[in-house]
């Protein structure tokens, strides 16, 4: 019987993954210890300790409105690409269609395209058809990056659950909707919940579409953020972005709880 | 997605079904995203004035040597974000495959929660840490590597730290899809002959896990050469890439034509990358 991991194999790796972990997450740890400081300036580590850039980010109109908008919109966002998204989960699942595999691949897309492509590509419609960017055209485009997740977590559900028991509503005389309603959205719960929360956080922390459809008094916290770093920003910067990863933090828990992330990643 | 085929389900109501729940999603994406990523075909082929020929603004973009850096840079950068990437990449998919089922778990959130995060938020992070008095710039100097005073901020170095950060969880996620499918017996039948842990890695283990390395490196460079947020906040107007001047010219100079040239360039770069990609995942679970 040979030893599995020999001992430099085993301290050699806890190292490396010490490393690595410290790395990942560095740039996190470091927005928030910034945040607390109790001086004027951005610094590192911070000097003393104290809240005041909260208070002066919850006394700010700017950050505020930029929160209400990225709020509206995110819920927005989770809204329609939960239905949209749900119902072409069930229809994916059911495999009726002609080119369902196609079709698959069309709902996927969003998630391989890089986003600067698509921002463009919306920016110059917005422009050409609608009279230019607004938070209309920012939902539209949020919901088609945010469909591919609630697919995901749905189809990921149903090919778990059991197709007898929808076979057994049937023939029992279940119309359609019915079936719909008591036994394949049940069915789908789970993945319809986690999903909703991926959706929510994937619009609330984007930042690539929103810039590109930047227009006059449509402001979210990540544009803010970003046109902040573009200059020199403050304490108040780091405060928020730390409320930001808090509020990540929270969904990913959430996440986790209704699905468990390992299914969602692989 | 299922592969099965439930022959019950194929009636006529249940096509019409389909239809209605599949509707939406499928409009939304046909207007939504596919009209708009078509359009910027479109554009990218009217020239400037009329008269001139369709290559017009791709012809601008080979004859000036600036976009041509640009170009260069992005491809360089990349070249070595993925190589480091999937450097640090394989031994923490290894890790988190092999060990019990708790710690590796515990690795994978923990690497999945700053992709969570907003691209804005990490790089701001970074910015911290590579500008003057920052954590890594100090790290940098007490190692004697760079004087007391150094920056990395608006330096390639930078750029490469803060993307690899970004960009390491997809390597991850897509290698240890590979390693996890390798069987643990493979490993015990190599060491059990007398190889040796690092020679069972390097002769077993990793021929084993090229098919995901080489995937996870086409998604990591096609996600390279397409961002930019990172490379724009870090490098600064000194060092643009590729996606940095498209921004600029689709938002500040409003040349859409020759934006939408240069993201058809990068588009047909992305897709040369993502379709063999797609091909190789695909096949690892069909």
């Amino acid at each position: 019987m040979v030893k599995r991991f020999p001992a430099s194999a085993l301290i050699g790796g806890g190292f490396i993954l010490l490393l690595i972990l410290v790395f990942m997450l560095l740039p996190l740890a470091i927005v928030a210890a910034a945040s607390v400081t109790a001086g004027s300036f951005l610094t590192f580590p911070p000097q003393g300790f104290s809240l005041r850039w909260y208070g002066e980010v919850l006394a700010s109109t700017a950050y505020l409105g930029a929160a209400r908008t990225s709020l509206i919109l995110a819920t927005a966002v989770t809204a329609s690409s939960v239905v949209i998204g749900t119902a072409a989960a069930i229809a994916l699942h059911r495999r009726v269609l002609p080119g369902t595999s196609v079709l698959a691949a069309l709902f996927l897309s969003p998630l391989v395209l890089p986003t600067i492509i698509f921002g463009i590509g919306l920016l110059i419609v917005a422009s050409i058809y609608f009279g230019g960017p607004s938070l209309v055209a920012l939902w539209v485009g949020h919901t088609v990056i945010t469909v591919p997740y609630i697919v995901r977590t749905v189809a990921a559900v149903l090919s778990d659950a059991d197709p007898q028991i929808e076979e057994a509503a049937r023939t029992m005389g279940a119309r359609p909707l019915q079936r719909l309603w008591f036994v394949v959205l049940p069915q789908a719960r789970a993945g319809i919940i986690a999903g909703g929360f991926f959706a929510f956080n994937v619009s609330f922390d984007e930042a690539v579409v929103a810039l590109f459809l930047r227009s006059p008094g449509v402001e979210t916290l990540p544009m803010r953020i970003y046109g902040q770093l573009e200059f020199s920003p403050t304490p108040a910067v780091a405060a928020v972005s730390t409320l930001m990863i808090l509020l990540t933090i929270v969904l990913i828990v959430a996440i986790e709880r209704f699905l468990g992330l390992r299914r969602v990643a692989g | 997605m299922p592969h099965s085929l439930r022959p019950a389900e194929r009636g006529a109501g249940a096509f019409g079904e389909s239809i209605l729940l599949i509707g939406p999603g499928a409009a939304l994406l046909i207007g939504a995203f596919l009209f708009p990523v078509g359009q910027i075909l479109v554009l990218s082929i009217v020239p400037p004035e009329e008269g001139l020929s369709i290559w017009t603004n791709f012809a601008r973009f080979f004859e000036d040597d600036y976009y041509l850096r640009v170009a260069w840079r992005t491809f360089r950068l990349s070249v070595i974000i993925t190589l480091v990437t999937a450097m640090i990449g394989f031994p923490l998919a290894y890790v988190v495959a092999r060990t019990p089922r708790v710690v590796g778990y515990t690795l994978l959130l923990l690497t999945v929660l700053p992709l969570m995060t907003s691209v804005v938020v990490r790089t701001f992070g970074w910015i911290i840490a590579l500008g003057r008095g920052g954590p890594v710039a100090d790290l940098l100097s007490l190692a004697g590597l760079g004087a007391r005073d150094a920056t990395l901020l608006h330096t390639e170095t930078g750029i490469v730290i803060a993307m690899v950060q970004v960009l390491l969880p997809f390597m991850t996620l897509t290698t240890l899809g590979v390693i996890s499918t390798i069987h643990p017996h493979l490993e015990e039948a190599s060491r059990t002959m007398g190889a040796g842990f690092y020679r069972t890695l390097r002769h077993v283990v990793l021929p084993l896990s090229v098919p995901g390395l080489v995937s996870g490196s086409l998604l990591v460079f096609a996600l390279s050469i397409s961002s930019f947020v990172t490379p724009n906040l870090v490098g600064g107007v000194r060092l643009p890439v590729m996606a940095g001047a498209i921004y600029q010219q689709a938002t500040s100079t409003l040349d859409w034509n020759f934006a939408a040239a240069q993201s058809t360039l990068l588009l047909a770069a992305v897709l040369g990358l993502l379709i063999p990609y797609l091909a190789l995942t695909r096949r690892r679970h069909g």
